[in-house]
């Protein structure tokens, strides 16, 4: 990744620009605007990606790819939403297709089509962790990581799922309950298959 | 946590701890939250819960990529936006790319059929011309003396090379017609025993012609009168006659003419005076090989039949074998008739010329023509909308009666291992 200059990190220190000056400078022809915005979200989009997907390079393909797909629609970019919104539902429809794809051909080809390696937890708390945020439902799953993950807020969340706000609240609301819950219940002790289960879940 | 004995519900307290609640509902939670244990437990367990996601790490990238990202960005930003796009396009193609490809590839065909089209047709053109200026040479000494047919212009006598190739280029072109002075073909015949000195040793072909003529007439009635005139005046006849008069449109004749081949110039200039001539086309089919492979067939066919004849005359075999010759001479017999029948088309079609004649006549719209009043029209439209639905409808039922049942046979077969397929493929994507 480019280092800024100096100069110029001293100027976004003191009055740091907003994304959406930063699309709009970068399809004006700066490169160091893309830049800030690679250095801003490189990070957490691989996060989002590598929490998604069990597989390392899987995640960083996806990312890459998400970034490209931000350059190829820069210039048609309307600054209606948030940037981050933007970034994370192109993130969005590219993981939906990862998965289609990858459905499809488990489907089809079996796993000798796809082999998508379980990704492996460091720590006994983070297994558990990734064991319980797997067995809740999808959506939740997605608005609960979205939020805790992300850090995006509730209107975020619903335009980036297309769903009311009041339903990611209630929603986000029986999530973390239900977390509570299954991290409050005695571990079981898992066999290797079924974290591996999880681990696909999510 | 029970909500009624409580002023604010666990939703409310979620969203406080998230921020999203508005200045004074979160006044109000907090406040909540200071009297109430009950509510703090909860917000507790929903900072617990949120604190206990955060162990969830995920590892840094490998960047081993970002150069490839940033490249990009820098040749979008050095360039313009439009290049870099084509740079990373160029990993997989957009729709817009396909049709572009598909669209270029079909102006490349167009572009070069454009080309290739005209020089098919230049040297079809070429291979004409090549052979009027052989006819023309040819023709020039041969008009005062008939006998010296062998001669070229410079009165050097012609090879059989020459002759050859004469040949080939009159039956390579439009078979055995050329076009005189009045516009009318000739078949090669005509001009062979006029010109050719040759033609004395080869048999006349046998050209079947067609002209094709479109005339818009001014007097309708008269010109079907004048018609009749000129057909019966040179021996034609219609084989074929149509007479159409519609209302509000101009009446025409279609007609298929067969007049005798040397009455065709004259009855055509005759038939030319009844209007403004539109189209004309005039065509030959020389049918010379298939008439003499005709009368070669029937020829065979009847020394069979002789030689048939003869055995049965001997009779010097046994009952079975007479039938048999009996058998052989019927067939025989049957043949020849046919090719008989053939023969004697053929012939006809060389002998009567047919003309294809098309008469209409020039329009005049009538101001009192009464048009239809609108609730006519509506009228007619809504009673043929309605039969269009009806029979719409008939079809669709027609069409599930012949085929419903193997529909409804082939969907079952199908509908279990689509639901299985269709299963499995939900259940990896709810996985992946």
């Amino acid at each position: 990744m480019n280092e800024l200059p100096n100069t110029q990190k001293k100027r976004d220190a003191a009055d740091p620009a907003s994304d959406e000056q930063l699309v709009a400078a970068f399809t004006r022809g700066s490169t160091e605007a893309f830049s800030e915005l690679f250095a801003r979200y490189n990070q957490p989009l691989l996060g989002f990606f590598r929490r998604r997907v069990a597989d390392p390079a899987h995640a960083e393909e996806l990312t890459q790819e998400t970034f490209l797909a931000v350059l190829r629609a820069a210039s048609r970019y309307e600054p209606r939403a948030l940037f981050r919104t933007y970034l994370y539902a192109i993130g969005f429809r590219i993981l939906r297709a990862h998965r289609r794809k990858a459905a499809f051909r488990l489907t089809f080809l079996g796993a000798a089509g796809f082999r998508e390696p379980a990704a492996q937890p460091a720590t006994d708390a983070e297994v558990v962790l990734h064991q319980a945020v797997g067995k809740l439902e999808r959506t939740d799953r997605e608005i609960l990581m979205l939020r805790e993950f992300e850090e995006l807020s509730y209107s975020e969340i619903a335009e980036l799922l297309r769903l009311p706000v009041n339903t990611v609240r209630s929603r986000l609301s029986r999530a973390r309950m239900a977390l509570r819950d299954l991290l409050a219940a005695p571990a079981p002790k898992s066999t290797a298959a079924e974290l591996a289960e999880s681990e696909e879940r999510i | 946590m029970n909500t009624t004995a409580h002023a604010v519900t666990a939703e409310e307290i979620m969203a406080f701890l998230d921020g999203e609640l508005s200045a004074p509902d979160a006044q109000i939670v907090a406040a909540h939250l200071d009297t109430c244990a009950e509510c703090s437990r909860v917000a507790g367990q929903f900072r617990k819960a949120s604190q206990e996601l955060k162990c969830w790490t995920a590892p840094g990238p490998a960047l081993s990529w970002d150069s490839f990202v940033l490249r990009a960005a820098g040749a979008a930003s050095g360039g313009s936006i439009h290049s870099a796009n084509a740079q990373i396009r160029a990993k997989s193609w957009t729709w817009k790319q396909w049709a572009l490809a598909g669209g270029g590839t079909a102006a490349l065909l167009l572009l070069v059929l454009a080309f290739s089209m005209p020089n098919l047709l230049r040297s079809r053109q070429a291979l004409l011309r090549q052979k009027v200026a052989f006819q023309d040479e040819l023709q020039l000494p041969m008009e005062g003396s008939a006998g010296k047919a062998n001669l070229s212009r410079d009165g050097q006598p012609i090879t059989d090379q020459q002759s050859k190739t004469l040949s080939n280029l009159v039956t390579l072109s439009t078979p055995g017609i050329a076009s005189d002075s009045s516009g009318l073909f000739h078949g090669l015949g005509d001009h062979a025993e006029h010109s050719f000195g040759a033609a004395d040793a080869l048999p006349a072909p046998m050209i079947a012609r067609t002209v094709s003529l479109s005339i818009v007439v001014k007097d309708f009635p008269a010109s079907r009168a004048s018609l009749d005139l000129i057909l019966a005046r040179h021996r034609g006849y219609s084989a074929q006659l149509n007479v159409s008069t519609p209302e509000n449109a101009p009446r025409g004749v279609q007609a298929s003419l067969r007049i005798p081949v040397a009455e065709l110039p004259v009855a055509v200039t005759e038939l030319k005076t009844l209007g403004r001539v539109e189209n004309e086309s005039q065509s030959g089919e020389e049918v010379t090989q298939q008439h003499s492979d005709l009368l070669a067939r029937l020829k065979t066919s009847r020394d069979t039949e002789e030689r048939f004849g003869t055995i049965l005359q001997q009779r010097s075999g046994n009952v079975s074998e007479v039938l048999q010759v009996e058998e052989g001479i019927a067939r025989v017999r049957g043949d020849i008739e046919r090719m008989e029948a053939e023969q004697k088309a053929l012939e006809h079609r060389v002998d009567f010329a047919t003309v294809e004649l098309q008469l209409s006549e020039v329009y005049k719209a009538q101001l009192n023509s009464p048009a239809a009043s609108v609730s006519t029209r509506l009228h007619n439209s809504t009673v043929a909308g309605v039969q269009s639905a009806w029979e719409t409808l008939f079809g669709i039922l027609l069409f599930l009666a012949e085929y419903g049942l193997t529909l409804l046979i082939w969907l079952a077969i199908l509908a279990f291992p689509t639901f299985l397929v269709w299963r499995r493929y939900k259940r990896k994507l709810a996985a992946v």
